[in-house]
């Protein structure tokens, strides 16, 4: 556990040196990057809690941030704004306006409450299972945003979100979730539910009950990503479905993979690597001028670099860069 | 330590070497599970691998069929097989019937004589037949799953998989384990018949009253090392190692 | 009475379709644990075949179909060979993201080089035209789809049971290494497995394109998605499970089709996932659960 809070505490001191490097230094257009890198962050470690101690792979998280940063900018927009956006909405939900923190609350337990009720039928199935039950999770959330237009208003913006959030807003935060994460993995029920996942047999005859200890770490999961849809939401003001679906899906799988999901550290590593390694990639995919030669445009460089990112780490490290260390490791002797 | 061993032993009938491992090291993950151990079957023969639990017999077999992660040498009729896969090795005429027996559950007794014959140029469909007159009690079961056999029957299978590829050498991991008595002698005449056909046998047991009875020469092995070795009858006459091949004091 | 005759056609070719699909996601779990997550590209594949068929004015619809056909299964085989041979032996997680990698890059791959917009194909057009039987007509379209699948299946189990390799790939669902100590080598059981499911993609694929008429990154995408759904509820890794979770995954989405309101149509996927979130809740792994234990395979 101390060595937990070792490793915590050196990670947010990483954090938080990376943020104020940015707020000082960084243009606007730097600014942004780094906020989404925050952001991308939160979910990557919302994403580990579960993927990384029950080692099962989740595909519907970017639904889970897309149901927080809807409920929040639902509750949270100004009625006269919604009497604009929203004039059909069902159940009076244009008809109130409350405040940023209740808003978050509630926008938290909502994400929490259909985190559990998909974690039931989620932790019983078998790894592969839950895998695939994951995706039409992703499937159903998304085509709920897009046809519900009257409440999400689908691939159109959803606007007049008060944009209460700034970077030191969300460098707090990443700094509170990596101490959560941290702590929940060396927790009594994180230790447990990694040894279950190395031996389910072997576990569950010593007494531990595996669904319970699942069901636990999705949950709380649906909540860390709620918290950064509600960072997302709060801070660009305007949100849509698209965000929330596939390419985010494997842009944040990527990030925990290349940094090794196993471990808070490697979630860390990884979210920082392919932020800011992917946006040198999204220049040469506007065709650019690189020494002299006019490149062409090339749409789907990213996504091809992100793939091979997840096949070239499986391949060769199974792992990820990580593996099983954490940051503290190169620093205390074991 | 080889040339001492091979010529000596009185129980040779032919001098032709079948399998020779040397300085064999075998890995799992990265437990080293047999520390450099040599040993050698000349053709005809049988030799039994015995020792207790986890001392490093069923890791010496993986190793022999490639299935393991080895170092050393290991040479079949003179040529040095120890980078040949697996599927090659025993195409090359190494058959084994594997600890656990690993009979395939979902398929018919037919089915899994024929997977057994499928990687071997030999005709099956004569071999099997007439596997089934040496295996009445398969014969009778060949349309049953696998899965449905009692652990002897199991037991017969699983040599009959390895024998029906006609090979050079088969190896027996633990044929008799977790069978009742009296099965346990089925299956040790069966060994007995086998090798009175003159086929080259590596035997691997526990069960070290029934091995000694049967094979020419025998190595103990105890931590993946070679604790004792001889011929059956030599072993036989040492009462302190007999006891504790045999458990019997 | 021909409502209900044609519904059930409906259901019974968008089962099919499933079933096909879903067979060849099974065949190869089943040897090698592995969820292929590409095989979806495989569809999209045979589909661009057909563009590339139609740019070199090639119109005979049998050179089509074959070349289709050839090109899922060369797409197949030649993934084996590049990108899951490194994780052959791996945990099912690491085979998973590998294969959700190589769907990713394929993807962006067909965006890349060919467009991201749907291109229309009209080659197969000509497979669709109305059958009257008595007082229904029916699409010779399902009616191909249907038979298709049922010969594909008959010619599968027959392979399956008669041939050494059938029977190979058979018991290496249960104990792959027991099949290398038989002498059968492994790359050649692998091969042929995945030049099944892709055989069976790029059959998929010829329905798809006559019924769609048209080709995108994406085309594999939903079908295969229905087709993974089914693996699960059949069982995933068993081939009856796959054959029978496609049926009814038909069934179950023709009946939210008719049985929804109009104002619920963009929903039906949801609806289908969530009734057969309920069969799950009841068997967890599946209606015909392969026999392996929790900890037997590595």
């Amino acid at each position: 556990m101390n060595r937990g809070l070792v490793g915590a505490s050196l990670l947010a001191l990483v954090l938080v040196i990376i943020g104020v490097v940015a707020a000082y230094f960084g243009t606007r257009y730097q600014l942004r990057l780094v906020y989404s890198a925050y952001v991308n962050l939160l979910v990557v470690l919302g994403l580990q809690v579960f993927m990384g101690n029950a080692r099962v792979t989740n595909l519907s998280h970017s639904a889970f941030m897309g149901i927080g940063a809807y409920a929040a900018a639902i509750c949270v927009t100004p009625q006269n704004i919604k009497a604009i956006s929203l004039p059909d909405a069902p159940w009076g939900l244009n008809t109130f306006a409350l405040d940023p923190v209740t808003s978050a609350l509630i926008a938290i337990a909502v994400t929490g409450l259909i985190a559990f009720l998909v974690g039931i039928v989620i932790v019983r199935l078998s790894g592969i299972g839950a895998t695939i039950v994951s995706l039409a999770v992703l499937v159903i959330i998304h085509s709920l945003f897009l046809y519900r237009t009257d409440i999400f208003k689908g691939n159109q913006a959803f606007f007049g979100i008060p944009q209460v959030f700034s970077l030191t807003s969300v460098v707090i935060l990443a700094v509170i979730v990596v101490f959560a994460t941290r702590l929940f993995r060396e927790s009594r029920w994180g230790i447990a539910l990694r040894a279950s996942a190395d031996d389910e047999v072997g576990a569950s005859t010593m007494g531990v009950n595996i669904y319970r200890l699942r069901l636990i770490a999705w949950v709380m999961s649906g909540v860390l990503l709620a918290i950064a849809g509600i960072a997302y939401a709060y801070y660009l003001g305007t949100i849509s479905a698209r965000p929330f679906y596939f390419n985010h899906v494997f842009l944040t799988l990527a990030m925990l993979i290349l940094g090794g999901m196993r471990t808070i550290t490697g979630a860390v590593l990884g979210c920082f690597l392919i932020s800011f390694g992917l946006e040198w990639v999204r220049w040469l995919e506007t065709g650019p001028l690189l020494l002299g030669i006019d490149l062409p445009e090339a749409l789907g460089l990213s996504g091809i670099a992100l793939g091979a990112v997840i096949v070239l780490t499986m391949a060769l490290r199974p792992g990820g860069i990580m593996g099983e260390r954490e940051i503290e490791d190169f620093i205390l002797k074991s | 330590m080889l040339e001492r061993r091979g010529h000596n032993g009185p129980a040779f009938r032919f001098s032709k070497e079948m399998l020779s491992v040397d300085n064999l090291e075998v890995f799992h993950g990265p437990i080293k599970a047999v520390h450099g151990i040599s040993f050698k079957i000349d053709a005809g023969q049988c030799v039994a691998l015995l020792g207790p639990n986890g001392a490093g017999k069923t890791s010496t077999i993986s190793a022999i069929t490639g299935i393991a992660r080895a170092t050393g040498q290991v040479l079949f009729e003179g040529s040095d097989i120890s980078k040949t896969p697996v599927e090659a090795r025993i195409q090359r005429g190494i058959s084994v019937s594997p600890e656990g027996r690993r009979v395939f559950a979902n398929l018919t007794v037919e089915e899994n004589l024929r997977l057994g014959s499928a990687a071997s140029d030999s005709n099956t469909k004569t071999s099997i037949a007439e596997f089934f007159d040496t295996f009445p009690i398969l014969g009778e079961r060949r349309h049953q799953s696998a899965g449905t056999l009692s652990g002897g029957e199991q037991q017969m299978l699983a040599i009959a998989r390895a024998l029906i590829a006609k090979p050079r050498i088969l190896l027996l991991d633990e044929p008799s384990l977790g069978l009742a008595p009296k099965i346990v002698g089925q299956i040790f005449s069966l060994i007995g018949d086998l090798k009175a056909k003159g086929i080259t046998i590596l035997l691997v047991e526990q069960n070290a009253a029934q091995a000694l009875r049967l094979s020419d020469y025998v190595y103990f092995l105890n931590n993946g090392r070679i604790a004792a070795e001889g011929t059956a009858e030599s072993l036989g006459k040492s009462d302190t190692l007999m006891a504790e091949l045999t458990g019997i004091s | 009475m021909e409502y209900l005759a044609q519904q059930m056609m409906n259901a019974f070719a968008f089962g099919a379709e499933y079933a096909l699909l879903a067979l060849g996601l099974a065949i190869v779990f089943s040897i090698m644990g592995l969820v292929n997550f590409a095989h979806g590209e495989m569809i999209a594949v045979g589909g661009y075949s057909m563009v590339a068929m139609a740019a070199l004015s090639l119109g005979n619809p049998m050179i089509v179909i074959g070349f289709a056909l050839l090109a899922a299964v060369v797409a197949s085989v030649t993934l084996e060979r590049v990108a899951f041979r490194p994780v052959r032996y791996a945990d099912p997680t690491t085979g998973l993201l590998t294969a959700f990698g190589v769907s990713i890059i394929l993807q962006n791959l067909f965006l890349l080089l060919v467009s991201p917009r749907p291109i229309a194909v009209t080659s197969l057009y000509f497979l669709e035209w109305s059958i009257p039987i008595g007082m229904v007509s029916i699409s010779s379209l399902q009616l191909f789809e249907a038979l298709t699948t049922i010969i594909v299946i008959v010619a599968l189990m027959l392979f399956l049971r008669q041939t050494s390799l059938g029977l190979a790939m058979r018991a290496a669902a249960l104990d792959f290494e027991m099949v290398r100590l038989t002498g059968i080598r492994a790359n050649r059981v692998f091969a042929m497995a995945f030049m099944i499911s892709g055989m069976l993609a790029g059959i998929a694929c010829i329905f798809i394109m006559a019924r769609r008429g048209s080709v995108d990154p994406h085309l594999g995408f939903d079908p295969v998605l229905k087709a993974f759904v089914a693996c699960v509820v059949g069982g995933f890794g068993s081939l009856p499970g796959a054959v029978l979770g496609g049926f009814l995954l038909g069934v179950v989405e023709v009946a939210m089709l008719v049985l929804l309101p109009q104002s619920l149509g963009g929903m039906t996927d949801a609806f289908v996932f969530g009734i057969i979130a309920l069969v799950l809740v009841w068997r967890p792994n599946g209606i015909l659960a392969a026999r392996a234990e929790k900890g037997d395979k590595q």
